[in-house]
């Protein structure tokens, strides 16, 4: 198993924490759903200074920075956030040891809310399916002559970058979702903003597919937690790649091709909650 | 990159001021509403009429009853919006009734009044989707262009964006809906139904201190919320729960309805905000519009308002008038989708207890 350095509170100045200090030379790039996620260095140079850390070469790191969230109540949020980061961080070392593509845990402050993942450059799926970037917004006018734009058209040329038909990517992402599911862990909120391009290091490679953002996982053994698994995924499809709905089946396929036996049954419970979820009606 | 695609709205302005009547009945709520759109693009309320079904603490209300009420308000109602916007029946363009989802019985009794007015008048019909006529009510009062949609009723709890013409549900509930939860607990504790069980709580749980443990159960961007309700209903046999308050002075260790109120509100609203801020990430909207009966709770806007200034957003709501069943809102949905040429021909305006939200062409929008 991988030891990484996890960070206590000894210091008495309570706004300057290691963790803090990383935050505050990092640079923020998003605000996920319940996070900021930052890129940053572990040993920035005014942390590192005059000790020379051999054990660390500087390779950037990814921050996840689980920040109080106002609206919630203090305590449910502390519990929550806690709770979070401890799974995330578990989840991500369960991968790893199953041979599951994930980035390795840098660092873990559970006080402060903070996660540090290895750095993937590369992008999402969900970018490279054309589902549009994360921040783009479609903006109705009224009385507007200009012309209209096709908002589906299809990413292909961004996954040429990456030498991979968008086939061959759904195979890899079936592929490494039975991966982990065979490992007992459950994504819980598998979409394609949750799946990453490995950018390859050499021109000739075959990119890497990379699942991220295990905030929301949890480890069980049941059927139906991985048909559910599944069955957000394929709403997810749904809901962002609309035009491209027949990409799901070619995932399914291979996910049916490395989970084995144990396809039979998850296959059947999926038909279940498919049934008893999108499907379902509700009145009122 | 964040970058706007903008596009054309296939909605022509009106050449002549059209008049839409809309019938709501999907549940104990029944409503007429009266609603004008002028060629100068603007829409105006002329009526906006509503009669509640209430039953007594304790009970819920049962279609069978439900639909006999309706029957028996119904052209007291319609008469009520006729007056107050001052226009008769033959001025009006359309009928828009409710064609689902909702409870059966009730329903149909009112697509019943909703026919026999389109025979007598000769109007056309529209049959309507109750939960788009929450979203274009909720839009055009707000203003909001494109939100994220938190639509959270006594039967739904749907987070909803437009895409493609269509309002496509992001998550939603597994189980019962928000409201149902909201209620059904106010039942087991015996508050009144009057005006609505969920206002009850809401006022219960302004008084309420301690948070007691709960689950917290959401999946992706759904939530589910039948455990919530077995765990807060639990929490009034255990031993500290004290229907009249403290006994005495020394008795402090204590759970109150109180408290279970504002718990209940606190963890479910939480979950709410949660998977609406999860689907605002996921889409890269700044907006959220919250609408159905629970959307005018002030707890749930205020929460929402927080984690909409926190993503530099911002959040639109509306009062009691248009978020709770009403008729107007049926008008406006039906006027829009009227207006790009939809009519729903008598042979087919029968109700559907399942209409899903998805299952619309919304034509009206780019």
């Amino acid at each position: 198993m991988t030891l990484y350095p996890v960070l206590y509170h000894s210091n008495m100045s309570e706004f300057n924490t290691p963790t803090q200090r990383i935050i505050a030379a990092a640079t923020l790039i998003s605000q996920g759903a319940e996070a900021k996620v930052y890129k940053a260095e572990l040993h920035p140079p005014a942390i590192s200074g005059s000790t020379s850390d051999e054990g660390y070469e500087s390779e950037p790191v990814l921050i996840k920075h689980r920040f109080n969230k106002q609206y919630r109540h203090p305590t449910l949020d502390a519990s929550l956030t806690k709770s979070r980061v401890a799974g995330e961080a578990r989840a991500i070392n369960k991968c790893l040891r199953a041979g599951v593509n994930v980035p390795g845990v840098r660092m873990v402050d559970l006080q402060e809310g903070v996660l540090g993942i290895q750095w993937i450059d590369g992008q999402s799926i969900r970018f490279l399916l054309g589902g549009g970037a994360e921040g783009e917004e479609e903006v109705e006018e009224v009385d507007d002559d200009g012309f209209e734009e096709d908002a589906t058209e299809s990413n292909e040329d961004s996954l040429k970058e990456y030498n991979i038909t968008q086939d061959d990517t759904m195979q890899l992402i079936g592929k490494e979702i039975a991966k982990m599911h065979k490992a007992d862990i459950i994504h819980g909120d598998l979409t394609t903003s949750n799946m990453m391009l490995r950018r390859p290091s050499a021109s000739d490679q075959v990119p890497e597919l990379v699942l991220i953002d295990f905030g929301l996982s949890y480890t069980s053994s049941l059927v139906e937690d991985k048909a559910v698994d599944l069955y957000v995924l394929e709403r997810a499809f749904a809901s962002t790649h609309p035009a491209s709905e027949s990409l799901f089946g070619t995932v399914m396929k291979a996910y049916e091709k490395e989970a084995g036996k144990e396809w039979k049954t998850i296959g059947r419970r999926l038909d279940d909650v498919r049934l008893r979820g999108r499907k379902r009606s509700m009145i009122g | 990159m964040p970058g706007k695609i903008r596009k054309r709205s296939p909605l022509k302005a009106p050449e002549r001021p059209y008049i839409a009547l809309g019938l709501e009945g999907s549940a104990n709520k029944l409503g007429a509403g009266i609603i004008k759109h002028s060629p100068d693009g603007s829409t105006e309320v002329l009526s906006n009429v509503r009669h509640t079904y209430i039953t007594p603490p304790g009970e819920g209300f049962l279609p069978r009853d439900t639909a006999q009420h309706h029957r028996a308000w119904a052209l007291t109602v319609i008469n009520d919006a006729l007056k107050t916007a001052e226009i008769s029946l033959h001025d009006i363009d359309c009928i828009c009734f409710t064609k689902g989802p909702g409870m059966g019985a009730p329903l149909t009794s009112v697509a019943l009044v909703a026919r026999t007015l389109s025979l007598l008048y000769n109007k056309p019909l529209v049959g309507v989707n109750h939960c788009v006529g929450h979203i274009e009510m909720g839009r055009q009062i707000t203003g909001a262009k494109n939100p994220v949609v938190l639509y959270v009723s006594g039967g739904n709890t749907q987070v909803i964006a437009y895409s493609q013409q269509c309002y496509r549900i992001f998550g939603e509930t597994l189980d019962i809906a928000v409201g149902n939860c909201l209620d059904r607990f106010a039942r087991v504790i015996n508050l009144s139904n009057d005006p609505s069980p969920g206002y009850n709580i809401e006022q219960e749980a302004k008084k309420g201190k301690r948070l007691l443990t709960l689950p917290y159960a959401t999946k992706g961007m759904d939530v589910s919320l039948s455990g919530i309700l077995t765990s807060v209903e639990a929490y009034t046999q255990d031993k500290r729960f004290r229907p009249d308050g403290p006994r005495n002075e020394a008795d402090t260790d204590i759970i109150t309805p109180q408290d279970l109120c504002f718990s209940l509100q606190e963890t479910v609203f939480a979950m709410l905000v949660e998977i609406t801020e999860r689907a605002m990430a996921h889409i890269g909207s700044k907006e959220v519009l919250i609408v159905g009966g629970v959307g005018c709770n002030e707890r749930l806007q205020e929460m929402m308002g927080v984690m909409a200034t926190e993503r530099g957003g911002q959040v639109f709501a509306t009062d009691e008038r248009f978020c709770i069943d009403n008729g107007i809102m049926i008008a406006q949905a039906g006027l829009l989708s009227y207006r790009m040429g939809f009519e729903t021909p008598l042979a087919k305006s029968q109700c559907t207890q399942r209409f899903r939200t998805d299952q619309v062409h919304v034509a009206w929008r780019a």
